[in-house]
């Protein structure tokens, strides 16, 4: 979304129109999902987890500061609500659920059943290596890689110093590669 | 030799999170490093197949639009319901208290009046007592 765009509806959130706030939600809802899945491990409480963080951001959106993005803010919250809701109820992180629920879209061009049976494989292998790290290093994996968050976002997001975000990753990743080694699975 | 490389520069190097002149010595440890280059190879690997990661909910899900949209703003509806019904309320207590009727008329339409409101003061009380006691509360039916 066209940052002007999401100033302007934020604005007119900001005013009391609920209206407005559809298409931001619409928006982050792929994005949102997508976080909520890696660290709730499953989607019913990935989608609860993105419901309350849709309330309270519009909740606390008086607080928001127009200047800046509303991308991390949002993620901000998310990440917050999802792990309150670790927390409080204890939602069972199951990834192997995830597995069964999510399906693999195959690039342009990539189509063709050997190509998505190897890119389907090397899928499962890379997310029961996830399943294998830790809630912190998935969370900023996601950002990173899914989401393509630069490191003063994912600081924002994670409330972390800049600073920190690159040994964050580089633990990450190397808990990652450990992981999979684990699997027997060598990289490259 | 271990290269000059920290581990946190490589993963700028790799996110491109690095200016020109840091990335030029970067550049210049890797020409002289096979293990830096190795090291970097393996993580540009899995930061490849982990970008390749295009997935979504296989199941077709609703958007959370709706429950969302329900949440925020019944509390605007909830209050203009109050408010209209204390409005309402309000004004048939005068009509009914200035009217010209027999006082033992209005003593009596006036009790069952209140008794009416506090039967339902009650029961919409206990209902919020065992709606915040309600392990189920957060199903979706």
């Amino acid at each position: 979304m066209q940052p002007d765009l999401e100033r302007e509806l934020i604005r007119k959130c900001k005013s009391g129109d609920a209206r407005f706030y559809e298409p931001l939600v619409r928006a982050y809802e792929p994005a949102g999902l997508r976080l909520g899945l890696a660290m709730m491990g499953n989607e019913e409480d990935a989608q609860d987890a993105l419901q309350e963080a849709f309330i309270k951001t519009y909740d606390t959106l008086h607080r928001f500061d127009l200047r800046r993005p509303f991308g991390p803010w949002f993620f901000q919250i998310l990440r917050n609500q999802c792990r309150d809701m670790l927390r409080t109820r204890k939602a069972k992180s199951n990834v192997e659920a995830l597995d069964e629920k999510l399906e693999q879209r195959p690039a342009d061009g990539e189509r063709g059943p050997e190509r998505t049976r190897q890119r389907n494989a090397a899928r499962d292998t890379l997310w029961r290596g996830l399943e294998r790290i830790g809630d912190e290093h998935r969370e900023i994996l996601v950002l990173k890689e899914l989401e393509g968050f630069r490191y003063g976002e994912i600081a924002q997001i994670l409330e972390i110093p800049e600073g920190t975000v690159a040994s964050r990753l580089y633990h990450a990743r190397h808990a990652l590669r450990e992981a999979l080694l684990g699997m027997s699975v060598e990289y490259p | 030799m271990r290269p000059r490389v920290s581990s946190e520069d490589l993963m700028r190097y790799l996110d491109g999170e690095m200016p020109p002149d840091e990335r030029a010595v970067v550049d210049a440890e890797l020409g002289a490093s096979t293990e830096l280059q190795r090291e970097l190879a393996i993580f540009r690997a899995l930061k490849t197949d982990f970008q390749a990661l295009s997935f979504h909910p296989a199941e077709y899900r609703e958007s959370v639009w709706d429950r969302v949209n329900e949440r925020v703003t019944r509390p605007i509806g909830w209050i203009l319901v109050a408010a209209g019904a204390a409005v309402w309320m309000s004004y048939g207590a005068y009509v009914f208290a200035t009217s010209p009727t027999d006082p033992w008329e209005k003593l009596a339409s006036g009790a069952v009046a209140i008794g009416i409101l506090m039967l339902l003061a009650s029961v919409i009380w206990d209902r919020y007592r065992e709606w915040q006691h309600d392990p189920y509360r957060d199903v979706q039916r």
